[in-house]
């Protein structure tokens, strides 16, 4: 068993993706502190979906493993060292502690604002109804979004669909929250309010790992910033140094282009 | 031609069978009532079937949807009738009949199950697969996703074609009378034979049927439709 | 297998012959089906007197079931009208006045949904509303809706099983006429049913190569 006050909250070790002949993740390993956040920057095609998509098992990673709190998602360890691969339902279980946020919301059209938050909780945790909206409401509330709770999904702006999804991210009382380009499908004008509740979250001690194009966010509130490229770690470090004085030539060309 | 014009406008002798020829309307009722119900688990089933990740069972889905989707109502009326008792007879080396009312529910459930079930999958598979990952991402199960997330935006979406393929099995329970099945259409047979007057009966069959069916497909187009756009204003 | 081949094969002439009418009586329904759908989706929307009786007739044809209407055609029509004077004649009419119902409503929609520019278009280089209609209009039209007519050939195929019951002799009447000379339906029955089964797949396949075919050609929606 190993101990969780020692291990790191997240630790993705050698990770490795392939779609047919396509690789996309080619050996991708990293750590990340509780309480801290990190960024992943790239270009599209650089891995950086798949890699935040891999770490949920949303899609199953060919080779390497994810730890929570040093525990493996898709294996267990028998004391006798022998290994086995974990079920749907178990994996369903490391879930809860993985918040993930999307590009494209994917809040659930037939439910309330309110709905699409208690769901998981009532229905995956088992909480008494009474107490899981109390949940809720504090998660709207969180996200500033408390009067819109008996609106259905279609009625509200995009900026306020993706808090949304923060909130019911959120209500599962996630170890880790994994936001996937959760900006990108936004008209500029309503990124600002996302990226207002993500920076809120990350003041508030949050555990985040943060795939974006956001250079501006990911530089103020990254503990640490990733620059993936071809499927591997290119570049890694504080945002002062990967922004700053990157020593990748790749790393520099993309930051160089970002800025013209 | 005109006298002729008058009887068939005169619908006395129609209402004056009206008990025996309303109790057989019950039989339309009753039939339909029967195979929806054994239309819809089948249907659903078959649905699931086809869109399951493993091979054989999609296939068996597939074949099951092709058959009954494209097999004439009244052929398979017919063969259930007659050829599916003599083969479980002689499965299980005993004489085996059918009641007419069984032969007419096993026979319109088989045949709009097919319907259904291709209705089913749409609706299934019109549900973006970013919810079912949200729903992942939760934590939820294979079956819980299918029961909170799926089926019910399924259901509404499928809803107005459902409607349809109900309201074209009503009409099919119309052939049951040619397995004397008493409903309407084997009363007003009946009565014709009677009176010898086939004017007046035919023609107020129709028109019940069609003022029956026309009502309930304008209502439930109406209900499913409103109930549709509540929720996704 | 010996009784597949006694009552099936060796009867093969007898199938072959009601399945050959079954095709025609198929062929003039729908052949009328589609031209009274096309009169009748006209008259609704371009023929301001006659919009509310179209439309109560498309709905009426819709809305009542097939066996219905062959009974009712079959025993009333006659009486009134004096034809049809046939079996025969009262089976397609029958067939073909339920489908021209159907296709009315898919030519209206199908009208409906070109877009005015088109219309626009055509009048702003001088053509007529009759031309505009014959050659701007209908290709169209038939281009988006020809999937749904294929479609609306396989219900007429399922609902000319019934012309049997008023003695047309179709693949029907044939099969179930040899069950009643051999009274043995296990094989006559269930080759029966397979032959309509695979005939109506073939005409949906062919129906759905084709939507494909024009949706790849012309970039439409179906």
């Amino acid at each position: 068993m190993a101990d969780p006050a020692g291990a790191p909250c997240v630790e993705v070790v050698d990770l490795h993706k392939r779609f047919g002949a396509l690789e996309v993740l080619r050996g991708v390993s990293f750590a990340v502190d509780r309480g801290s956040v990190v960024s992943i920057i790239g270009a599209s095609g650089s891995g950086k979906s798949t890699l935040l998509r891999c770490i949920n098992y949303l899609e199953q990673p060919t080779s390497g493993e994810v730890r929570i709190d040093g525990e493996p998602i898709g294996i267990e360890r028998r004391a006798d060292g022998s290994e086995r691969r974990r079920s749907m339902r178990e994996i369903g279980r490391f879930r809860r502690d993985l918040g993930m946020v999307f590009q494209q919301f994917n809040l659930w059209p037939h439910l309330t604002v309110l709905g699409n938050v208690v769901e998981a909780p009532i229905r995956v945790r088992g909480l008494p109804r009474r107490q899981a909206m109390e949940l809720a409401r504090a998660c709207l509330e969180r996200v500033q979004l408390s009067e819109k709770s008996s609106e259905y999904p279609a009625r509200l702006s995009g900026g306020q669909q993706q808090r949304v999804a923060i909130a019911r991210a959120l209500a599962m009382q996630p170890k880790v929250m994994l936001f996937d380009e959760a900006t990108s499908s936004l008209d500029p004008e309503l990124t600002g309010e996302v990226l207002e509740v993500m920076r809120g979250l990350a003041v508030d001690g949050t555990t985040m790992i943060v795939v974006t194009h956001e250079m501006g966010f990911a530089r103020e509130v990254s503990d640490r910033v990733i620059f993936l490229h071809g499927g591997l770690i290119e570049e890694e470090g504080p945002p002062a140094q990967v922004f700053g004085t990157p020593r990748s030539e790749r790393c520099r060309q993309f930051l160089a282009k970002l800025l013209h | 031609m005109s006298e002729n014009l008058r009887q068939m406008l005169d619908l006395g002798l129609f209402w004056e069978y009206r008990s025996i020829l309303l109790a057989g309307l019950a039989f339309n009722f009753y039939v339909f009532a029967a195979s929806a119900s054994a239309a819809i688990v089948l249907g659903f089933l078959a649905a699931l079937a086809r869109v399951n990740p493993l091979r054989p069972l999609r296939w068996l889905g597939a074949v099951h949807v092709e058959t009954f989707r494209n097999a004439p109502d009244y052929v398979m009326l017919v063969w259930v009738h007659f050829v599916m008792p003599l083969l479980i007879g002689q499965a299980i080396g005993m004489r085996v009949t059918f009641a007419p009312f069984v032969s007419a529910v096993i026979a319109l459930g088989l045949v709009y199950s097919g319907y259904l079930a291709e209705t089913f999958r749409t609706g299934m598979q019109a549900v973006p697969r970013g919810q079912i990952e949200a729903a992942r991402a939760c934590g939820m199960g294979g079956v819980l996703v299918m029961r909170r997330i799926i089926l019910p935006q399924a259901v509404r979406m499928m809803l107005p074609e459902a409607m349809n393929n109900f309201v074209s099995l009503f009409k099919a329970t119309t052939i049951v009378s040619l397995i004397t099945v008493p409903d309407l259409m084997y009363r007003v047979q009946m009565v014709t034979q009677q009176e010898m007057r086939p004017l007046p009966l035919y023609t107020g069959a129709a028109l019940t049927y069609f003022v029956l069916i026309w009502a309930v497909a304008a209502l439930a187009r109406a209900g499913s439709e409103r109930w549709r756009r509540k929720i996704w204003a | 297998m010996g009784n597949w081949e006694r009552l099936v094969w060796n009867q093969r002439n007898v199938l072959l012959d009601g399945f050959l009418v079954t095709l025609e009586i198929c062929a003039i329904a729908f052949a009328v089906a589609v031209a009274a759908g096309l009169g009748l989706a006209l008259l609704r929307l371009y023929v301001r007197p006659l919009r509310w009786p179209a439309i109560m007739w498309i709905e009426y044809c819709r809305a009542t079931p097939i066996y219905v209407q062959l009974m009712w055609v079959n025993y009333v029509w006659p009486e009134i009208l004096g034809w049809p004077t046939t079996f025969y004649t009262a089976g397609w009419v029958a067939l073909a006045l339920q489908s021209s119902g159907y296709l009315a409503e898919t030519f209206r929609t199908g009208i409906e949904n070109i877009g005015r520019g088109q219309r626009e278009a055509a009048y702003a280089v001088g053509m007529s509303p009759l031309l505009t209609f014959r050659r701007i209009i209908l290709p169209q039209v038939l281009v988006t809706i020809a999937p749904s007519i294929v479609t609306q050939f396989t219900v007429i195929v399922k609902s000319s099983t019934l012309v049997s019951v008023i003695t047309v002799q179709d693949l029907m009447f044939q099969s179930q006429r040899l069950v009643n000379v051999w009274f043995e339906p296990i094989e006559i029955l269930t080759a029966t049913a397979a032959i309509y089964i695979l005939f109506i797949f073939a005409v949906s396949a062919a129906g759905k190569a084709l939507a494909d075919r024009l949706r790849l050609r012309y970039g439409l929606g179906t």
